[in-house]
């Protein structure tokens, strides 16, 4: 390890995850320090929810939830037509065969599957009226998204890169064990074809370290204690949706969640090399922050809110300041004084650029349609100084490439699902 | 007016005191060739130390959007939020100023709501991709422009993607409902082809004086330009001056396309730059009218854009009268970013009076 010669461990790691396959793999295990712990022979006591990750989940010093630093999503294609029992049984023995070679946490492995509107248009019946299921649409003016229909969404998460990329590996049937546990015989890839594969990471270090990459300038200014590309903490614990409130409650997709994920191209050369800091902190949290320099480094003082309470609201920071918060804009889709949507993204550097996996959870699509519709703040702009993406909060600086919905259903039904599985009791 | 790889080896030739400075004489191409800045400058509209033209890579036409890709040297140019402005500098990397130039063929207003999304491709390969800056110059107006880093001399792939509209429309806009936009052009870029763009220096005599290099001739595309005060359409009722910017207010007594019933009236603020009167958008403005001590209308006056004001900011009132009072205040300047004659203009700009 001590040797010159060889890529920093670091600077290895992060580009372990992106190529992925088993010669990353094996290389990883060889350097990544870590001794995982397995997970139970009885799965029966893991939750209903796959979403309920918090509790598994370590938090920072001011007591905000850290995500997984290391992500992979395979978007997957269901080869049959109608689901057989035979594939359920397949893929829900590969997922078991995840959750016993790793413990559930941060320090293990975090997985959930979910499912398109496109994967349950196969049934004659329809999604029952407690799930908000719509196919992904177009939800800026200025934006021409591409909409992903794979069948199933699987994501992987991990502080450990070996760990994201072993489970990866065991899906596609390339591992007979896993972290010194046997996996089963029949692999996910014997019912689904891996469509598209994309991965990230988000914490402390990362993105100072994958900042070498087309959408971020040659001058390196990613701060190394940044957890995300834009140089600030984001995902306040105050900010974020509780489990429960993005939770399906009734039906029989109860303690099921909903899930955006869009896939955002971030160019930061105006962000970092023609903004000002103030400019930046205007344009992330709200001018009012900027005058008094309310946000240090990247943003640690703040605790576990973005001080919105500090700021004044949207429309009087863009009628008098001709200029409006990104986290200003998102106050007014609060419900109970809480957001409503869940939010799991992280950075990537997927094509060679630098960009985005917006994941959220919400209860209703309906919730994040509503949320991206605040972030739009085409209301501000239609009466203000505002345009629409000038000065609008952090629009200027992305282009939403893909847009996909999905159902993470209850375990019962992670697997393979119909439209209306019977109701339990 | 001379070549502008000329005028800087002249003058460096002849003083290179007047250039410090100034890195990237001939020879770096785009680079940060660019002289001082003018000192003391006035908080008014001023002569800049130079003006240069552009190019065009190419006009497209989809509907009833035309779209123009234009480019010239790399240039400074100061960002504004707030009442706050930022210079930013050429970057030595920078290849050029880009430029797309999108209008409505019918009208040929320049919406300041496309917001151009600029994506830059060469042999498949992403290149650049940029939300190229609302702002204004004095030789083209109100544009959209960015200094932009290309791999140098060769055949870029250049897509443009204009937005829904945004900002409120009245009279015959077709464009209300049309979708996203997508304009694709091939771009030959040569650094040898960007000294070809004209370069004029200003007299230092004239340079940091107040007034404004006249509008450059646009050929194909528009002007910014909104109507003089003798072609606005109603009844012109005065004028007004706030941050050096002209305020001409109108009324209309037809105002159902601005969403009024038959007996209220229209009532049009038209902001515009001094001696180019280019259009000022990205503003909020608010105004109060007083009859006899008492409000008879306070609100904000929206940007609007109509086929006959052109970009203006509005509101639909009960009636105005002779020796009403007008106020108009500026919540917030133009929020667009200024390249070099206007920076110092249209930030601080104080509330106005009008008897109407």
């Amino acid at each position: 390890m001590k040797d010159p010669e060889t890529i920093p461990r670091r600077d290895f790691l992060k580009s372990a995850v992106a190529i992925g396959g088993t010669a990353a793999l094996s290389a990883c295990l060889g350097r990544e320090d870590a001794d995982i712990p397995t997970g139970p022979s009885d799965l029966s006591s893991y939750p209903q929810r796959q979403h309920s990750w918090n509790n598994v989940l370590e938090t920072d010093e001011a007591g905000n939830t850290l995500q997984p630093r290391h992500h992979v999503l395979l978007l997957l294609d269901y080869t049959e037509e109608t689901p057989t029992e035979s594939d359920r049984n397949t893929v829900e023995g590969a997922l078991r065969g995840l959750e016993h070679a790793y413990e559930r946490s941060n320090d293990g492995l975090l997985l959930t599957v979910s499912y398109s509107s496109a994967y349950f248009d196969r049934f004659d019946r329809s999604l029952p009226e407690s799930v908000d299921l719509p196919p992904p649409k177009q939800l800026a003016p200025f934006e021409d998204p591409e909409f992903d229909t794979p069948d199933a969404l699987v994501h992987l998460a991990s502080d450990h890169a070996q760990a994201v990329l072993g489970a990866d590996e065991a899906l596609r049937g390339n591992k007979e064990t896993l972290n010194g546990v046997e996996q089963p015989s029949k692999p996910l890839t014997d019912a689904f074809e891996v469509a598209e594969r994309r991965t990230g990471f988000i914490g402390e270090g990362l993105p100072a370290e994958n900042q070498d990459i087309e959408g971020i300038p040659d001058s390196k200014p990613v701060d190394e204690e940044a957890p995300l590309y834009m140089g600030f903490k984001s995902g306040f614990e105050k900010n974020q949706a509780t489990e429960d409130r993005v939770t399906i409650q009734t039906g029989a997709f109860a303690d099921g969640a909903t899930q955006h994920l869009s896939k955002i191209t971030l160019n930061l050369n105006q962000w970092y090399e023609q903004d000002s800091r103030s400019q930046r902190v205007s344009k992330m949290f709200c001018p009012f922050h900027a005058e008094n320099d309310s946000v240090e480094g990247v943003g640690e003082n703040l605790g576990t809110d973005s001080g919105m309470d500090d700021c004044p609201e949207a429309q009087e920071a863009a009628r008098t300041k001709g200029v409006v918060g990104h986290s200003q804009k998102m106050v007014d889709v609060r419900e109970d004084d809480s957001p409503i949507i869940l939010r799991r993204d992280f950075d990537s550097t997927d094509e060679g650029k630098a960009g985005v996996h917006f994941l959220s959870l919400q209860r209703a699509i309906t919730d994040f349609e509503d949320t991206r519709e605040a972030m739009n703040g085409t209301d501000l702009v239609e009466r203000s100084a505002l345009g629409q993406r000038n000065n609008n909060g952090i629009l200027q600086y992305m282009n939403v490439d893909r847009r996909g919905n999905y159902l993470v259903p209850p375990r019962r039904h992670r697997s393979l699902p119909v439209a209306r599985p019977e109701e339990d009791g | 007016m001379m070549r502008r790889r000329s005028f800087l080896a002249a003058a460096g030739a002849l003083s290179v005191g007047s250039l410090s400075g100034c890195t990237g004489l001939p020879g770096s191409g785009g680079g940060s060739s660019a002289p001082p800045l003018v000192e003391n400058r006035p908080e008014a509209v001023y002569y800049p130390t130079h003006h240069e033209g552009m190019k065009m890579s190419g006009m497209k036409s989809q509907g009833n959007l035309r779209c123009a890709l234009t480019y010239t040297f790399p240039h400074r140019f100061w960002l504004v939020t707030g009442r706050n402005r930022e210079m930013v500098e050429i970057n030595t990397g920078d290849s050029a100023h880009v430029m797309p130039v999108v209008w409505n063929q019918e009208t040929g207003i320049v919406p300041p709501d496309a917001n151009p999304q600029i994506t830059v491709t060469q042999e498949g390969e992403q290149v650049t991709q940029l939300s190229p800056w609302a702002m204004i110059s004095q030789p083209m107006g109100f544009h959209f422009g960015d200094n932009v880093q290309l791999s140098g001399d060769g055949t870029y792939q250049v897509e443009i993607r204009v937005g829904e509209p945004t900002t409120k429309r009245t009279g015959s806009f077709a464009e209300n409902d049309r979708g996203v936009v997508t304009f694709s052009f091939e771009m030959e870029f040569s650094e040898e082809s960007l000294e070809d763009i004209s370069y004029t220096d200003i007299p230092a005599e004239q340079e940091g004086t107040v007034g404004a290099v006249s509008p450059m001739d646009m050929e194909m595309m528009p002007t910014t330009q909104v109507p003089s005060e003798d072609s606005l359409p109603g009844t012109v009722r005065g004028t007004a001056k706030s941050g050096d910017a002209v305020f001409v207010v109108t009324t209309l007594d037809d105002v159902t396309r601005f969403g009024g019933t038959e007996n209220e009236t229209y009532l049009a603020v038209s902001p515009r730059t001094p001696y180019n009167q280019y259009m000022l958008p990205l503003m909020s403005l608010s105004g109060t009218v007083e009859r006899n001590g008492s409000t008879v209308f306070d609100d904000i006056l929206q940007a609007t854009i109509d086929p006959e004001l052109n970009y203006h900011y509005g509101a639909v009132v009960s009636d105005v009268q002779s020796g009403d009072e007008l106020t108009i205040t500026v919540d917030a300047p133009p929020q667009t970013a200024r390249h070099e004659g206007y920076e110092t203009a249209f930030l601080e700009m104080p509330e106005m009076n009008l008897t109407l």
